[in-house]
């Protein structure tokens, strides 16, 4: 059997990890929300940011998949290139359920005007305001980015310990003054808002998958060179 | 490298900042044996067998695992099988969904033999493995070498935490199941005199360094014991290097090094001596002991080497 397949299906055998757990905080988010929504006397009314509250547990699933599974699988004599291609199998696979669900609850609550009580659960506006396919692929790229920010810090740690992580942290620390500072030193802040304000879902999306795909290169070579 | 090997490692060295943890180790495992890995703790065992499996990398030197390079080779690491002593297993699994996983990975795997394991080793199949204690820990880890049939398997001091019966099953289980399903096993251990009897080829490292690597028979018997009178003992052993000695009142026992033939064992019979075996255990002990006395007196002639340099410059 295709061992990359088989790294995908190690990752999906204890169904809570990656299925349950997150159908139960997708739920209990869910669940929560309707019931705010029948007090709040108000229309229309949003969730915020209540539909990406598995994106935390995913984060940290993201972390938990190398420091348990990586050492585990590697026990199962699995290369690390089988190994990180099963895991980005399962994680993509999480990932395009996640969007369907988005995708199908915003096209319900478009269709049935918010659960007939205007209340907005999945339809955060902005991100998921397009036609359904956006919706879709908005946020699968949303979720597959948490798994992968996890993923890569964990890489990081994994392979440098807390002083390549303290490294990294500050490193990008930096960055972000240096860009700041060559903002505020060439006067391009009315730029920098114009592009945020102007972009474009869909721009945004692009940005994010970028920044996966970056990640998600730099933990494969990571996890080339590590140990168990 | 002929058909038969299956492991051949030349000039292995692995260096960490300021530890040696392998120090140019050659070696070769053949096909359908059981080898010994035997040496103290962080002699280099656990670093040793990482290498073989690519699960750890080396600094100098050359391994080829069924004649190619094990590093993230898929036709060579699916017909391995290495369960380090501090395997970590994810945390919300159960002994029951690892073998599931193992399943997934090794094609020789044998469900009913690991349900089979799991029931003599009394192992909870439904409770998650973080829950385990250390014996129940290294029985998930035996239970997958066994069952996993891997054509090269490794063991890493598999017997933490189990008591004396539970060793036993292993064995005796490892016996059985090595003779209808021959196979390359390497066990790594400190307990030598319980696993003595299965070993077939023992390789004793020691500081990194390989100090020992022979057929077992051969380790056995390059070494006798002579008990006796004192006077009447010392006299026989005239000229054999010495090996232990221990004394008991008037009577004692020497453990020489060399083969006594037939005609010295009539004699030593003769003048009411018993001669016995020396356990492999003691013999590799000698030989760590002895690999360390003889760096230590180097160390110590350093030493006085120093002194004297010194000396002669206060004059």
């Amino acid at each position: 059997m295709n061992r990359v397949l088989a790294v995908s299906r190690m990752q999906l055998i204890n169904k809570w990890t990656f299925l349950g757990i997150p159908a139960i905080i997708l739920g209990g988010a869910f669940a929560l929300c309707l019931a705010i929504f029948t007090i709040i006397p108000t229309e229309p009314k949003y969730g915020g940011g209540a539909p990406f509250a598995p994106l935390w547990y995913f984060f940290a699933l993201g972390i938990q998949s190398l420091t348990l599974t990586f050492p585990f699988s590697l026990g199962m004599s699995v290369t690390r290139r089988a190994y990180f291609l099963g895991t980005y199998v399962t994680f993509s696979a999480v990932a395009l359920g996640m969007a369907v669900i988005y995708a199908i609850g915003t096209q319900v609550e478009l269709a049935t005007q918010g659960w007939g009580m205007g209340g907005y659960f999945f339809r955060v506006p902005f991100l998921f305001d397009g036609p359904w396919w956006q919706s879709l692929a908005v946020s699968f790229i949303i979720t597959l980015f948490f798994f992968t920010v996890g993923f890569w810090a964990a890489t990081i740690y994994k392979r440098w310990g807390v002083t390549g992580t303290l490294v990294v942290s500050i490193g990008l620390a930096l960055l972000v003054v240096g860009a700041i500072f060559l903002i505020t030193w060439g006067g391009f802040w009315g730029d920098v808002l114009g592009f945020f304000v102007h972009i474009s879902v869909l721009g945004l999306a692009g940005i994010l998958l970028l920044l996966v795909a970056a990640m998600g290169a730099g933990a494969f070579l990571t996890i080339r060179r590590a140990v168990p | 490298m002929n058909e038969q090997t299956v492991v051949q490692v030349q000039g292995l060295g692995r260096k960490y900042k300021d530890v040696i943890a392998l120090d140019d180790v050659s070696l070769e495992f053949r096909q359908d044996r059981i080898y010994g890995l035997l040496g103290r703790n962080g002699a280099g065992k656990t670093t040793l067998m990482s290498i073989l499996t690519a699960q750890g990398f080396p600094s100098s030197g050359s391994v080829r695992v069924f004649g190619e390079d094990p590093y993230e080779n898929e036709g060579v690491l699916r017909r391995i099988c290495f369960i380090r002593e501090s395997q970590k297993y994810p945390d919300d699994f159960t002994p029951a969904q690892a073998f599931r996983a193992a399943a997934l990975f090794f094609a020789h795997w044998d469900q009913t033999f690991a349900e089979r394991l799991a029931e003599d080793f009394q192992l909870p199949l439904k409770r998650r493995i973080k829950k385990l204690s250390r014996g129940q820990l290294s029985a998930v880890g035996i239970v997958i070498g066994l069952a996993s049939r891997a054509e090269l398997t490794f063991f890493d001091e598999p017997y933490l935490g189990l008591d004396a019966v539970a060793r036993h099953l292993f064995y005796d289980h490892l016996v059985k199941d090595f003779a209808e399903h021959p196979r390359t096993i390497v066990l790594s251990s400190h307990l030598i005199d319980e696993v003595a009897n299965l070993l077939e080829h023992i390789v004793v490292i020691d500081k990194g360094r390989i100090i020992m690597d022979d057929e077992a028979e051969e380790i056995r018997g390059s070494a006798v014991s002579v008990a006796g009178p004192a006077d009447v003992v010392a006299a026989f052993i005239e000229g054999y290097p010495v090996l232990f000695e221990e004394r008991l009142l008037n009577t004692v026992s020497v453990s020489i090094a060399g083969r006594l033939n037939p005609a010295q064992r009539r004699e030593a019979a003769e003048l009411g001596l018993v001669l016995g075996q020396v356990s492999l255990q003691q013999l590799v002990v000698h030989a760590s002991l002895s690999a360390q006395g003889a760096e230590n007196s180097l160390n110590d002639a350093a030493h006085i080497q120093r002194g004297a340099d010194s000396k002669e410059v206060t004059r």
